[in-house]
């Protein structure tokens, strides 16, 4: 599974994808997982099944949902588990997003 | 406090400019050309330590002086002529946005900014005062910028209506490639946008007497500029972001769109003085803004850590402060403020709007009683704090960014005890409760 995240200049998602893989990687997954800038969301169009944004971006969640057109489940990350880098509460989420498509 | 329809009335904003096509791509072509600036920045850093024979290398080696055209040529080439590579990018982020051909909508906006800008200038040699070809150095760099974005927007839309009439198309026989049909097919809105263009803007010069780029200078981006840079003008922009901030909502990408351009013309501003033998004195730049006005993450955070490692006795803010420290040297605030957390936060709202209007009002003073120089090295995201201060405005700007730290975390304290007190209250409370039980 492919998880991209997406932020303003991608730094701050990045000290969450870094977690993000060590959940995954204790939970024996082998997930792709990585951090854009919110410019290069629609570059990476089919690279990703799941898109996360930092919900210091939430409002272009319409916007990107727009241009996601329905092919890719997207959702704001949960603020705390966002705050708190805690990243097998923010794989879940990705997981759980992917699952019910 | 903040009701919810200010929430809501915050949020629209918010959802508003990004989805925006005009100033989502002038917000996307900035982030493209940021690296640029910075590097053209760097020119003059570069100029001054290594072929200055006053302040570089070339004290004791003389030769390095003769780089110093190299890297004039580089501030040249990146801030010098800023409104081209700009106008392309918009024109190229508009065009993705209509789904038009991208690289024929860029060439087709610079080609028309560059159909209205003079193509003479006036220079004066041995005083004998005449006409040269040329172009005015005003209409290609910084002050291009407002009338290049305006002209993008209005070009844009008309080679885009133009390219879907399908009247005006030419035929091609399937067998021939696509490439070779959309060129055609853009042949005739390409030379009507142009001629439309380079007509408007001689007409527009026959009826006033100035050339367009010159009248959008003075009626739109100079006053904008006075604004951007006046005290009152910048609290105002630093305070609204932080509203958003507030909300949870990233401030500096909002107010972006327009922040952004203003900061490239800022710095291009101090660059050309310094150029020019005067001492630079706009004070706002992207530099001024990473160290003074979002030190330690918007908001002032890294303060707030050190406010939470001093006096907080709450376990859950001690670790999230922990987490929060390492990013917030590199002025990444979100584990704190999402952590915390900070937004909608009654407790800490007072200091988390204010603070940055405060650190960057001391930054202000001290630039006004000339302690510390307006910056001509631009800082990027992601330098950490006491070296960003220190490459962007020397040791005096080190110095500033300490004091505007340290009255944050004064700031700071008297809210950390009162979460304190907050959470004794809390503790009490369960406390009582347990007993009726």
């Amino acid at each position: 599974m492919n998880i991209m995240l997406a932020c303003c200049a991608g730094m701050s998602t990045n000290l969450v994808v870094s977690k993000m893989e060590e959940a995954a990687k204790a939970q024996g997954k082998v997930y792709k997982i990585w951090a854009v800038d919110q410019t290069k969301i629609e570059a990476e169009l089919g690279n990703f099944d799941v898109l996360l944004l930092g919900p210091q971006v939430r409002h272009m969640l319409r916007r990107v949902t727009k241009i996601l057109d329905g092919q890719v489940p997207v959702d704001v990350i949960d603020s705390v588990s966002y705050g708190r880098c805690d990243g097998a509460a923010v794989l879940e989420q990705a997981e759980k997003l992917v699952n019910k498509k | 406090m903040f009701s919810k329809k200010f929430e809501d009335t915050l949020m629209i904003i918010a959802e508003k400019v990004d989805e925006n096509k005009y100033l989502n791509s002038v917000k996307d072509s900035f982030t493209v050309f940021m690296p640029f600036v910075i590097a053209g920045s760097f020119a003059v850093l570069l100029n001054s330590v290594l072929c200055s024979p006053k302040t570089g290398l070339a004290q004791w080696i003389p030769w390095l002086s003769n780089l110093s055209v190299a890297f004039t040529a580089m501030n040249f080439a990146t801030l010098g002529i800023m409104s081209i590579p700009v106008i392309f990018l918009i024109a190229m982020n508009l065009a993705k946005h209509d789904k038009n051909p991208e690289y024929i909508t860029g060439v087709v906006a610079v080609a028309s900014y560059c159909s209205v800008i003079p193509e003479v200038v006036t220079i004066t040699v041995d005083s004998v005062t005449g006409k040269a070809a040329g172009i005015p150095s005003a209409a290609l760099g910084a002050q291009g910028l407002f009338v290049g974005m305006l002209l993008t927007i209005v070009i844009v839309r008309l080679f885009s209506k133009l390219t879907k009439i399908n009247a005006i198309k030419i035929k091609m026989p399937p067998s021939v490639p696509v490439g070779i049909t959309t060129s055609f097919n853009t042949l005739i809105p390409i030379m009507v946008t142009l001629v439309t263009a380079s007509v408007a803007g001689a007409l527009f010069h026959l009826a006033t007497g100035v050339y367009i780029n010159e009248f959008v200078y003075q009626v739109l981006q100079a006053p904008l500029e006075i604004v951007f840079q006046s005290p009152a003008g910048i609290l105002a922009i630093v305070i609204f972001s932080q509203l958003f901030w507030f909300l949870g909502i990233h401030g500096g990408l909002v107010i972006s769109p327009i922040r952004n351009p203003l900061m490239a013309v800022a710095i291009a501003a101090n660059i050309a003085a310094a150029a020019n033998g005067q001492v630079p004195d706009q004070a706002v730049t992207y530099g001024f803004w990473m160290n003074f006005v979002v030190a330690g993450g918007a908001g002032m955070i890294f303060s707030l850590i050190l406010a939470i490692f001093m006096f907080s006795k709450r376990e859950d803010h001690r670790m999230i402060a922990k987490l929060g420290l390492g990013p917030a040297i590199f002025n990444i605030s979100e584990p704190v403020v999402f952590g915390l957390p900070l937004v909608l936060n009654p407790t800490f709202a007072i200091p988390f709007i204010f603070n940055s209007g405060i650190a960057c009002a001391i930054a202000l003073f001290f630039t006004k009683i000339g302690f510390m120089p307006c910056n001509i090295v631009d800082v990027p995201f992601g330098v950490p704090l006491i070296l960003g201060a220190f490459i962007g405005h020397g040791w005096q700007g080190t110095i500033v960014q300490i004091i505007s730290i340290a009255v944050a975390v004064v700031t700071w304290i008297p809210f950390v005890l009162m979460a304190n007190k907050e959470a004794e209250k809390e503790v009490m409370k369960k406390a009582a409760e347990a007993e009726e039980v």
